[in-house]
Formats: structure tokens, C-alpha cells, sequence
């Protein structure tokens, strides 16, 4: 008999906790009005990504590929906030907010 | 598995979801971010887990050592400063957010159990013997064999996007 302890830190938790992660980030994605938590979002996503990633690597082909995946889904997540906050910074300076529905710069 | 591991990464999952409902849902995105920084170490610990010792080392390095302190200066070079608009998530949608989310976690079960079931049922012979085994040099020789050329990508990637950053961020 499979306990739900035993159910939590088997392949199934791995891919539920991974979809609640991704689930909170388009949440948020979609639910904040402040850029900057936005890009919390999106890195939530980015993460339940890589944890997938992992959790096959371990229970489906047993091979160091899908952890190579999860280095580049962290090296790109980084580039991306480096670029994401240096936007952010350039709207303030534009317009003294980092409201994301104030950011219509590119409108008509 | 010993029973001290299962309640051990039980609790790092528990934090995981916990800190992402934080992320999500406070209203201050100050403590939102900090709150980032709990979602990265459950999931530290869960990539500890699954078997990827050197991922949960660059994970510490790279997420909770620069992205969420690069977070954190950005929300002090921005409204912490001038404390304008820190509380502005859609309030108003908050209730229905929540709800949509709890709605969806029958779902997100039936699926895990479904996908896990049926990639459980042939599984790799030797997979618990190869997460136990230390990754650092098979990720060495995999990225100067089979990966070289994504990784010299990826470089390039790195210093077009800081430089970018740079260039976006300089003052008038």
C-alpha cells in the first residue's frame, strides 16, 4: 500500500509540486501589476521547469541529460533577469512607475 | 528512501508551494521576492533528491545568490526608494485567482498520478544507484562532448544580455 508520503517524494510529487509551481507563476504572471512581479512569475515558471527536467532525468532515462537542460533553463533564467531588470529600470526612469498596464509606450 | 528523508523532503515541498503562494499573493513585492528566496531553496532541496547535487549547487549560486539579490536591488533603485505603489497586485482579483488555483490542484493530481504512473511502469534498471552517484564530472564531460555547442552558445548568450543590460540600463 502506497502512503501519500510515499506518493509526495516519488516521481508524483516532483511532477505535482512542479505543476503548482508553474500554475503560480502564470498566476502571478497574470495577477501583478508591478513589473518586477511579473518577472517573479516568470522565474517560478522557469524553476517547475527545471524541476521536470530533473525529476525525468532520474526516473526515466537515468542519464545526465536532462540535468545539462536544467543548467541552461538557470544560465538563460539568469541572462533573462539581468535584461528583464535593466527594462525595468529604464521604464522607471521613462515614466516613475514600473506599473506594468502604465507601460504603453509601444501603443498606436 | 529512509522515512527521516521522506518527512525531510516533505517539508522542503511544503515550504516550496508555501512560499510560492507567498510570491504570488502578498501584496508587497518586497516580501514577495523574499519569499522567492524560500521557493528556491524547497526546490534546492527537492533537485538534492532527485540526484542533482551540482544543479542544487549552481541553483544556490545563481538563483538565491544573484537573481533574487539583483530583485531585491531593483526594488530598492525603484519604488522602495520613493515608496510609491509598492502595494499594487489586482485586488479585486485576488478571490477568484485563489479559487481558479485550488481548482485546478484535483486536476494537477490526476495528472501527476497518471504521467508518473505510466513512466513508472518501466523504469530505468539503475536509476537509484545513478542518483546516488555524484554528477559534477558526468556534467563536465557531457558539456565538452555532446553539448559543446549550446554551451558556447549559451556564452555568447550570457555576455550579449549583460552587455545589453548594460547598454538598456545607462544613464541619458
Amino acid at each position: 500500500m502506497m502512503t501519500f508520503l510515499d506518493w509526495m517524494t516519488g516521481l508524483h510529487g516532483f511532477l505535482f509540486i512542479g505543476m503548482i509551481l508553474a500554475a503560480l507563476g502564470m498566476i502571478a504572471v497574470i495577477y501583478r501589476r508591478n513589473s518586477i512581479g511579473i518577472l517573479l512569475g516568470i522565474e517560478l515558471i522557469l524553476n517547475a521547469a527545471g524541476l521536470n527536467f530533473i525529476a525525468f532525468s532520474k526516473y526515466r532515462t537515468a542519464a545526465i541529460d536532462g540535468q545539462i537542460f536544467t543548467l541552461f533553463i538557470i544560465i538563460i533564467a539568469a541572462a533573462e533577469a539581468a535584461v528583464a531588470l535593466a527594462v525595468i529600470l529604464r521604464l522607471y526612469r521613462l515614466r516613475e512607475t514600473i506599473d506594468a498596464s502604465e507601460a504603453n509606450l509601444l501603443r498606436n | 528512501m529512509s522515512e527521516t528523508a521522506k518527512i525531510v523532503l516533505a517539508v522542503a515541498q511544503l515550504l516550496t508551494v508555501a512560499s510560492a503562494l507567498l510570491v504570488t499573493f502578498h501584496p508587497n513585492i518586497l516580501y514577495a521576492s523574499v519569499a522567492l528566496l524560500f521557493t528556491f531553496l524547497g526546490v534546492t532541496v527537492m533537485f538534492l533528491f532527485a540526484g542533482a547535487d551540482f544543479i542544487a549547487g549552481v541553483q544556490v549560486i545563481v538563483y538565491i545568490g544573484g537573481v533574487t539579490i539583483l530583485v531585491l536591488f531593483a526594488i530598492m533603485l525603484t519604488s522602495w526608494l520613493y515608496q510609491i505603489k509598492l502595494r499594487d497586485t489586482r485586488k479585486r482579483m485576488a478571490i477568484p485567482f485563489l479559487l481558479v488555483g485550488i481548482g485546478l490542484v484535483p486536476f494537477f493530481y490526476k495528472a501527476a498520478e497518471e504521467l508518473a504512473n505510466r513512466v513508472l511502469s518501466s523504469p530505468p534498471a539503475n536509476f537509484e544507484a545513478f542518483a546516488g552517484s555524484p554528477k559534477t564530472n558526468l556534467i563536465g564531460e557531457a558539456l565538452l562532448n555532446n553539448y559543446l555547442l549550446p554551451f558556447e552558445g549559451v556564452t555568447v548568450l550570457l555576455l550579449g544580455a549583460l552587455v545589453g543590460a548594460v547598454w538598456i540600463a545607462r544613464p541619458r
